[in-house]
């Protein structure tokens, strides 16, 4: 079985800053592979070079075999890869349904048709709703974004992802600023999606981290130092040694 | 709901007083009404397409007044060679037919547009409205040069565009003329801005970052939006040719790109509608006030910062309409 997502090599300079150092990653298909690390250790950075957001100064990433280290974050998404923001990054003024609506109309294909009214086109306003079901946002489908919570609003932003038809979702920190029972809900979530998607998660929570990765990969100073299941990766000495670092 | 209801009470006066126009003007002996009207709609359809633009899309663009400038001068200088019986560049014949010419009027400005967008589009921000500017100043300094075609003065012709069953030199015709392309353009726009075109650029202006998270090449949206607003400022620019029978560089000069930003801004940015009042408050402010001063923009700024400040979304909005 070959990776769904192969990253070799990859590197990243900004001026003096290795922000991504010879940083190389293999997620198997239907795995969830999270990606974890002290800050600044260029997590972040890793997701914008892999969605295309950043273009790398050395490297190469690999979906599903071909190489897509060239192509642009918009066509990256159509062959199936996509990535959520650790800041929400929803639409505010669209309702949760047409936040997810929009998604089903560009995966539809070009949106140059100038004619009917698309905020009453079942074959887009359908499948959002279920996926809004899907994701528990279901009642809230008529509120304008910008007016859910904090926490349906994550959970809004991760069914735009999966409404692209993503294979293999980037997923940077979805419980940053959730509290606790909204973390173990997100958590809940993600569980339910494993398998049906491949999840490269990006993610502070060592609950939720424990509780979902299949494997880990520890970065460090733009690198990854360790990987393994979680438990090995807790027992790593050089990975206690990154996390407490000058405390230990 | 209310709301709707309002809207709709307000849509139906606007639309009674602009038809019943020429008529009011009859009966209260101020001829010049007609023209006053004729000129709000010209300017109501250029600042249309420009809220396309940045009440849609997010582009606020400063270099609106090329497209209207180039779609002036596009019917000024078929008029200019049918009347001598010559040919532009030597390929194109003069024409005098408004079938001819508009059409010319709304491609050639679509083309400018299309091209400039292009390389405009490559920016944002404070750069985009400068680049604009840029662009559109540089059609002013070109039409200032052609000597042949007036340069700073301007070019005169003698008689309006033909157009079938109407006789040209009645006022009153021209009028619902162009108010008749009022309507078709703010038809067309209101469900273009409904349709699947119009909500990726309603995304584009809220998030263009997470719309290209989401698989969408927004420069392409962006791009047609910028030249269908070109071309419907190369139309407006037609009729203001025809309304004057004389283009100037004015058309092209930064300060009436200015104007039809202030028009859109007071009427009601992302409404359609509001640049309509914005257009028919800045003639009619002008008109009024130029009356008592040549520097009438004196009332007419703080008007504007009144407007802005007290109102949320415009003339429109504090009407009681919103989207």
């Amino acid at each position: 079985m070959i990776p769904l997502l192969e990253v070799s090599a990859l590197t990243k300079r900004y001026g003096g800053l290795l922000a991504c150092n010879d940083f190389a990653l293999s997620v198997m298909p239907g795995s969830l592979h999270a990606l974890i690390g002290p800050n600044g250790a260029g997590k972040s950075t890793a997701i914008g070079l892999l969605s295309g957001e950043i273009v790398p100064d050395l490297g190469h990433i690999r979906l599903d075999g071909a190489d897509i280290t060239k192509i642009a974050m918009p066509a990256r998404v159509k062959q199936g890869l996509t990535r959520s923001f650790q800041i929400t990054s929803v639409l505010p003024h669209f309702t949760a349904l047409e936040n997810v609506a929009i998604v089903a109309q560009i995966r539809a294909g070009h949106s140059f048709r100038c004619w009917g009214d698309a905020r009453r086109d079942r074959d887009l306003t359908d499948p959002a709703r279920a996926m809004l079901d899907r994701v528990g946002l279901g009642a809230r489908a008529m509120t304008r974004a910008e007016d859910l919570a904090h926490g349906e609003q994550r959970q809004l932003e991760l069914a735009m992802a999966l409404m692209t038809g993503a294979r293999m979702l980037l997923l940077d920190e979805p419980m940053a600023g959730l509290g606790q029972t909204e973390s173990q809900d997100m958590t809940a979530l993600l569980a339910a999606l494993k398998g049906s998607v491949t999840i490269l998660l990006v993610e502070h929570d060592m609950d939720a981290v424990e509780a979902l990765a299949d494997r880990v990969s520890v970065m460090v100073a733009g690198h990854v130092i360790a990987e393994g299941s979680f438990a090995e990766m807790r027992a790593d000495p050089a990975v206690r040694a990154a996390y407490l670092g000058e405390a230990a | 709901m209310a709301n709707l209801g309002r809207k709709r009470i307000m849509l139906a006066l606007l639309a009674m007083l602009l038809t019943g126009l020429p008529y009011l003007a009859d009966r209260l002996a101020m001829p010049d009404l007609v023209s006053l009207g004729t000129q709000i709609a010209i300017y109501a359809i250029a600042a249309i397409g420009l809220d396309l633009l940045i009440g849609y899309t997010g582009l606020s663009s400063f270099g609106h007044a090329g497209f209207f400038g180039l779609g002036g001068y596009v019917v000024g200088i078929l008029a200019f060679h049918a009347a001598e019986g010559t040919a532009f560049v030597g390929l194109v014949p003069g024409a005098t037919e408004a079938w001819v010419a508009w059409p010319a009027a709304i491609l050639v400005s679509a083309l400018a547009a299309l091209a400039i967008g292009a390389l405009s589009l490559r920016t944002s921000g404070v750069s985009f409205i400068m680049i604009t500017l840029a662009f559109a100043q540089m059609l002013f300094y070109l039409f200032v040069s052609l000597k042949t075609y007036g340069g700073d003065d301007g070019l005169g012709f003698r008689r309006r565009n033909g157009l079938p069953w109407i006789n040209p030199r009645d006022d009153v015709a021209f009028y619902y003329v162009c108010l008749l392309v009022l309507m078709i353009v703010l038809a067309l726009c209101h469900r273009l801005v409904r349709s699947r075109f119009g909500l990726v650029l309603l995304g584009i202006k809220q998030n263009e970052r997470r719309m290209a998270a989401i698989g969408l090449d927004a420069t392409r949206y962006k791009l047609a939006a910028f030249t269908l607003a070109g071309a419907i400022a190369g139309l407006a620019g037609a009729l203001q040719a025809n309304l004057l029978r004389f283009v100037s560089p004015d058309m092209l000069h930064w300060t009436t790109s200015g104007d039809f930003m202030v028009m859109v801004v007071l009427g009601g940015v992302g409404s359609l509608v509001g640049p309509v009042f914005g257009a028919a408050a800045m003639v009619l402010l002008q008109s009024w006030l130029a009356q008592w001063t040549e520097h009438w923009m004196i009332v007419m700024g703080p008007v504007l910062v009144a407007v802005i400040l007290l109102t949320r979304r415009g003339i429109w909005g504090a009407l009681g309409g919103r989207g």
